[in-house]
């Protein structure tokens, strides 16, 4: 064996340390490897996320907002696409006959479209909102330059129908305001998605998942009884020459709220073009006033439920009585002599409602206030509601003779709703219901129905027959208005004057006359509230029994609520049936 | 000294063709262009079918949209001021209560019913592509389906 050379022997004295060195460089390259591998799980999502961005686009997929019917599943607020155009003048290859079949389709200048067409920019943009027809019409022209993009928009098909009650949807289809679609936005929108979506061509596409999208909302509202409760409440509001008016009609069993109407009112799908903001206001839940004479049916409500007094109570009339130094006084200044709690409601005697609401006192007195539901919302559903305002002993700014003013309905304010509510629960028999205006709501999993509650029981069964009573007693002697033959109607006509700063409002067009009655008087089934504000006659008793008389007129037809007569044979046969069967 | 075949076929002799070396590699190549082709194929009618499928989900959300555009214009036909101004057109008027008789039915509740709307349906449960997760099983899944699917076609 041939002794290795010189240059052999440093080879070899080399070798194991550039063996050494791979070894290391080896070790160090797997050290590295496992420490990709095994990344913190943040670093890992980034990177991921780094990875994923080359092959993915994120698309905003918009929520679908859900829809609203009505009690009979008649749409009420639809969902419809309108599309936003655009051009980019580069990619226009003829300017001239693209600007023409553009402006043919939209009906719009060719010149405005041409100049856009040749502008130096990159995006331009040529119109919008344009309907779902004229985009598909842009999109049939295959056109590279010009792009389309969509637009939700909310569609009522009803138009002015329960506007109020529905209420309006703002940016672009996102945000609900007003009505059942401010109240209810959460439930109606939705979830806007960004969802990653694959470039890769051998991926499957990915669909829209069907979670996202908003409930949809069956109202109480029934869109007859709508229907001829606004045709109603315009024609009285024009025939009294009224500022504007409210009507409220709703079910006293569980609450339902069967129509809402204000007028004027205003078209949900041209807002935008509303002069008078007013308009947009819902003023059965947002306008609160002084409620005036109506509320003493809840004063001798609240006396009897207290037992301050009895059916067969009375008291010595001289048609004035002074409370905390100031006067109250009888409509036209009359006195009655000695008169009983039913005639004061026929009467409508203020000093008399002062008369129970001092005897009462204060705590028995607002304590039934605040049962009846005034000073709080009623939580029907409705957005901004407002509380009204009942201001008791012990309140800044209450005085002794606002509990005599209180009496009769002067000196705080209450809403439609609350008025209703109030007198809905007189109705059926002492038990208040909440309001409520939804009636269902529907998702993918299926249809939950909103169940009627009982906020509380407000009088017993028999001071709420009593109260019935008098009320029945209220329309047959002081508001033959509102006497339909073969009903018994049970109301009361109410009139307020309206404060001022300095006092109160004088003349014509200066009160706010509401009426609140309920039918069949004995075991009703509806409720309703007539308030016009500021009509050309000063008296509530002359005006609201009529409008409530012609709107109750339609609601026997379309509710099917037979006559007494027919009432009382149907229990009988009831009755009959019962007995045979026992 | 006898040579097995490989030997034989790898022996290193300079400038000497080897007929047997060079039909295995056109044996190799040939294989590579059918499973090539196959794989290109493959993937053409995976690309072919996803771009369809992206079509159909395009036409199926307009046809929603128009669908729904057709409810909304039936609705605003349908709504109660139209129906009731072409009532009065034909002669119809409407009903007060001295026009209505009512009739006792035995067992009749005169409480009305109230349907609730169905709700339009959104939800895609027919016809649902199926799922494949994103392992090498899975994509092996997927293979195996899309052949059984392509024989099953091929055989009808």
């Amino acid at each position: 064996m041939q002794a290795p050379t010189p240059r052999q022997s440093t080879i070899q004295a080399r070798l194991p340390f550039v063996a050494l060195f791979l070894i290391l460089m080896a070790a160090y390259l797997v050290i590295n490897l496992a420490n990709f591998q095994f990344f913190p799980r943040s670093v890992r999502q980034e990177l991921e996320k780094i990875g994923s961005s080359i092959t993915n686009t994120t698309l905003r997929v918009p929520a679908e907002r859900g829809l609203i019917f009505d009690r009979d599943g008649e749409p009420l607020a639809f969902n419809i696409v309108q599309y936003r155009l655009g051009v980019s003048p580069a990619l226009v290859a003829d300017a001239d006959a693209l600007s023409s079949q553009v402006a043919e389709i939209l009906d719009i200048d060719a010149f405005d479209v041409y100049r856009k067409t040749i502008s130096e920019n990159v995006w331009e943009f040529l119109a919008g909102p344009i309907s779902a027809e004229q985009g598909e019409a842009i999109a049939a022209l295959d056109e590279i330059s010009l792009g389309l993009e969509e637009i939700p928009k909310r569609f009522y098909p009803q138009g002015t129908l329960a506007a109020h009650a529905i209420g309006i949807v703002l940016d672009e289809g996102l945000v609900g305001s007003l009505g059942v679609e401010g109240a209810y936005n959460d439930t109606l929108a939705g979830r806007v998605l960004d969802l990653s979506v694959s470039n890769v061509p051998f991926d499957l596409p990915e669909d829209r998942p069907a979670e996202q999208r908003g409930q949809d909302i069956v109202l109480t509202l029934d869109r007859d009884i709508q229907f001829w409760v606004e045709s109603e409440l315009k024609a009285a509001v024009d025939e009294y020459r009224a500022y504007r008016g409210t009507v409220i009609v709703m079910d006293p069993r569980n609450g339902d709220v069967l129509a809402l109407a204000n007028y004027p009112t205003m078209d949900p799908n041209y807002f935008l073009d509303v002069e008078d903001p007013s308009l947009l206001e819902n003023a059965a839940v947002q306008e609160t006033f002084e409620p005036g004479s109506i509320l003493q049916v809840l004063t001798v409500a609240g006396a009897l439920e207290a037992g301050v007094i009895t059916p067969y109570w009375t008291y010595n009339d001289v048609g004035r009585l002074e409370v905390g130094g100031r006067e109250i006084w009888n409509r036209h200044f009359q006195a009655h002599g000695a008169t009983d709690a039913a005639t004061i409601l026929i009467r409508s005697l203020n000093a008399g409602a002062a008369t129970i609401g001092l005897e009462m006192g204060t705590a028995d007195f607002y304590s039934m206030m605040r049962a009846f539901g005034l000073g709080q919302a009623t939580g029907v559903g409705l957005f901004a509601e407002d509380a009204g305002e009942l201001r008791i002993e012990g309140d800044t700014y209450w005085s002794e003779s606002n509990l005599g003013f209180n009496s009769f309905g002067q000196d705080l304010k209450a809403t439609s709703m609350q008025l209703i509510t109030a007198f809905a629960a007189i109705a059926n028999d002492g038990i208040m219901r909440q309001p409520r205006i939804v009636k269902q709501v529907i998702s993918e999993q299926g249809a939950e129905d909103a169940r009627p509650t009982t906020v509380r029981r407000v009088l017993s069964t028999e001071t709420a027959a009593i109260v019935r009573d008098m009320m029945l007693r209220v329309v047959r002697e002081g508001a033959p208005g509102a006497f339909m033959r073969g009903y018994s109607i049970a109301g009361k006509p109410g009139t307020a004057w309206i404060s001022t700063a300095v006092g109160q409002e004088y003349g014509p067009h200066s009160s706010i006359v509401t009426f609140a009655g309920f039918l069949p008087a004995h075991d009703p089934e509806v409720v309703a509230l007539v308030k016009l504000d500021r009509p050309n006659e000063y008296y509530g008793y002359n005006v609201t029994p009529h409008v409530f008389r012609r709107i109750a007129d339609r609601l026997v037809i379309l509710l099917g609520i037979p006559n007494d007569d027919v009432r009382r044979r149907l229990d009988a046969a009831q009755t009959d049936i019962v007995a045979g069967g026992s | 000294m006898s040579q097995t075949w490989l030997q034989h076929t790898f022996s290193r002799k300079r400038f000497q063709t080897r007929n047997q070396a060079t039909a295995m590699a056109i044996f190799g190549v040939a294989i590579l262009l059918i499973l090539g082709s196959l794989y290109l194929s493959q993937v053409a009618s995976f690309a072919i079918t996803n771009r369809e499928i992206e079509d159909l989900i395009s036409r199926r959300d307009q046809l929603k949209r128009q669908n729904e555009q057709l409810i909304g214009e039936i609705a605003s036909f349908r709504t109660v001021p139209r129906l009731f101004a072409r009532a009065v057109e034909i002669g119809f008027r409407p009903a007060t209560n001295n026009d209505i008789d009512y009739i006792l039915l035995e067992g009749y509740n005169p409480q009305r019913a109230v349907a609730p709307p169905d709700r339009i349906a959104h939800s895609d449960a027919d016809g649902v592509a199926p799922a494949y997760d994103e392992t090498f099983s899975g994509w092996l899944e997927r293979q195996f389906t899309l052949l059984r699917d392509q024989f099953e076609s091929f055989g009808k």
